[in-house]
């Protein structure tokens, strides 16, 4: 679905010297899939989302989506990658505060380049009802509490029925209770509806609830696999 | 998606925006509204200006020819309005042998003081014959206007404008048979003209202009001379004539003959080259205003750097971006345009009652294209700064 190869990310900085974000990075996400980025704070693994999220470009190595090199795309191919492909879950939500909870979540269908096989406010509507923010529909989001307002997010991400989902810590923001509530939902999403996932975080709570763990740590991909994540393992820098 | 909802959502978007800082909406769009009012209104009191004095003209009547002193109402080298030919009575003796020739109406002009009983006020003193009143078609609204005698026997008759008598007595018609005095002359009011909607004429004294010789006119001379001819027709061949007759007694510098339609095409022409520049004047305002817009626009891309990332994560183009702030800019700009537009008519519309102004249908499109427009070119930059933004570093902005 989405192959990273040999995938480098390097900053200059202020000074003239360059920072390498990520490095030699060789990563692919299967259809069906539920992973877990981990790593600490500092550890490139928000630049690696945001490379797979196509919301940034390598420096060097190839990014293809379904076969198809991002390198060879101009900007209006990429915005409509991220249209149809790809939906974003943050962990500070980035809802637009001055619009609705409905118009939040029918927000990309604004943007979007291909027909919609559905009609965008019934879609937005029964998202609303499954993730139980009925009543809210023409709320702003700061009349929402953490959980909800992620749940908003969410259904956004969700409206373009994409193949990905990104979510780059989904939980960093709320307590523990609700944070539970919404890996909940993401594994609700991949198991009944068969969303492919990925998940950033530096929980290992959170990361324990994913099917395979990519450690990441300096920029590097120093681990791949399935088993538990121990707290030691996600060290701060 | 369809381009329609599209559109619907960037208005909603931007009305949204709007509605949360109203305060700033509406200054930001009062520039633009400053800078319509002032274009509309300008072009409405050009207009206006020009309307008044071509009515000034137009009472004087259509076949109406006009001798007048130094090079007239033209301008260009010599005297000028002042200086020149002085004409008497022997210009006049001679221009009545012109042929087709209808009335020859010599006439002295003068600003006076006019006193009636403890009333004094300004009035313009017009020396001119009998055949003036049927010349310029007024009538008298009560008692009558003087003769060919009367002229000939320098009688001490006078004939008020309305206005004129209607600030010197009760009513207006309670002129006739009072006196009035012009500096040590007195005068008797035989009639009260109706009113013609000319200042100039409303406010007038008419008397012989016989009348006038001593203190008033010691040198027995007149400002100018009025040539009526029956048709339009006539007006070339007699304008000829004329020139023939005074250039025997004048160099071609000294007067000048003109007839309405070219005093109307000079005035045009003149009235074109002020309209320009009131327009020219008034559209600095405009780009003030634009200039307001076009900060208040990159306050408020920075403001909303995140919104941007935001919107370019789920899928919006560069060009969707640009849109966006586009219609906030456009919409603001053409706000302020149109409640400009409607001020600028209320304003006129009141103004009307005392002047002529006018707002044609082109300051109306000016001032909203303009508006229009002007939200564009001084949107165009911050919209363009916010669409290029990279969606990597609008979506980190904090």
């Amino acid at each position: 679905m989405i192959k990273l190869n040999e995938v480098w990310k390097e900053y200059t900085l202020g000074d003239g010297t360059v920072f390498t974000a990520l490095k030699q990075i060789n990563f692919a996400v299967k259809q069906g899939e539920m992973v877990g980025i981990i790593g600490a704070s500092g550890s490139g693994k928000s630049t690696l989302m945001h490379i797979v999220g196509l919301l940034d470009k390598p420096s060097r190595g190839k990014v293809l989506v379904n076969d198809r090199d991002i390198a060879k795309l101009n900007d209006d191919e990429i915005s409509k990658l991220r249209s149809e492909f790809v939906g974003f879950v943050f962990q500070q939500f980035n809802l637009i505060p001055k619009l609705s909870v409905l118009e939040n979540i029918m927000l990309p269908t604004i943007y979007a380049r291909k027909k919609l096989a559905y009609i965008p406010e019934k879609r937005a509507r029964e998202l609303i009802e499954r993730f139980g923010l009925a009543g809210k529909e023409k709320n702003t989001p700061n009349k929402l509490s953490g959980g909800q307002q992620q749940r908003v997010a969410i259904a956004r991400a969700l409206m373009m029925n994409p193949q990905l989902i990104l979510a780059d810590e989904p939980t960093g923001n709320l307590d523990s209770k609700t944070g539970h509530e919404i890996m909940n939902l993401f594994e609700e999403l991949n198991q009944k509806d068969g969303v492919t996932l990925v998940i950033v975080t530096h929980e290992p709570l959170v990361a324990n609830r994913t099917h395979r763990h990519v450690h990441i740590q300096d920029g590097e991909i120093v681990k791949e696999d399935k088993t538990p994540v121990r707290k030691r393992e996600v060290r701060v820098k | 998606m369809n381009r329609f909802d599209n559109i619907a959502h960037l208005l909603t978007s931007a009305v949204a925006d709007f509605r949360r800082d109203k305060i700033r909406t509406a200054l930001t769009s009062l520039g633009i509204m400053v800078g319509v009012l002032s274009v509309v209104m300008l072009i409405a009191l050009g207009l206006g200006l020009k309307n008044y004095i071509q009515k000034q003209f137009q009472n004087l009547g259509a076949n109406l020819i006009l001798v007048l002193p130094g090079q007239g109402i033209s301008g260009g080298p010599g005297p000028g309005l002042v200086g020149g030919a002085e004409f008497d009575e022997k210009d006049i003796t001679a221009l009545r042998r012109i042929e087709g020739l209808q009335y020859v109406v010599p006439a002295v002009f003068k600003s006076v003081a006019v006193e009636a009983g403890t009333e004094e006020k300004t009035g313009y003193l017009l020396g001119v014959n009998a055949d003036y009143f049927d010349l310029i078609g007024v009538k008298a609204l009560s008692g009558e206007q003087f003769t060919r005698t009367e002229v000939g026997n320098r009688a001490k008759v006078a004939v008020l404008g309305y206005n004129l008598a209607d600030q010197l007595f009760e009513d207006p018609a309670d002129g006739v048979g009072r006196n009035i005095r012009l500096g040590g002359l007195r005068l008797k009011v035989i009639g009260v003209n109706e009113k013609t909607g000319d200042n100039e004429q409303d406010k007038a004294v008419v008397v012989p202009y016989t009348t006038t010789y001593g203190s008033l006119n010691p040198k027995k001379t007149f400002w100018s001379i009025y040539l009526g001819v029956p048709s339009e027709e006539a007006v070339a061949s007699v304008k000829e004539e004329a020139e023939e007759v005074l250039l025997r007694r004048y160099d071609a510098d000294e007067f000048e003959i003109t007839e309405q339609a070219e005093i109307l095409s000079t005035i045009n022409q003149i009235f074109g080259v002020i309209n320009l520049v009131l327009v020219a004047i008034g559209s600095i305002s405009l780009v003030v205003g634009g200039i307001g817009i076009m900060n208040i626009m990159y306050a408020t891309v920075t403001e909303r750097t995140k919104e941007i990332g935001i919107r370019r994560a789920i899928g919006a183009t560069k060009r969707d971006i640009l849109s966006q702030f586009l219609t906030e800019s456009v919409v603001l700009s053409a706000l302020g345009g149109v409640v400009g537009l409607l001020l600028a008519t209320i304003i006129v519309l009141i103004v009307r009652i005392w002047f002529p102004v006018a707002i044609n249908f082109l300051a109306v499109v000016m001032a909203i294209g303009v508006s229009s427009a002007i939200g564009i070119f001084f949107g165009v930059f911050p919209a363009k700064k916010a669409a290029d933004l990279s969606p990597i570093d609008a979506i980190r902005y904090e």
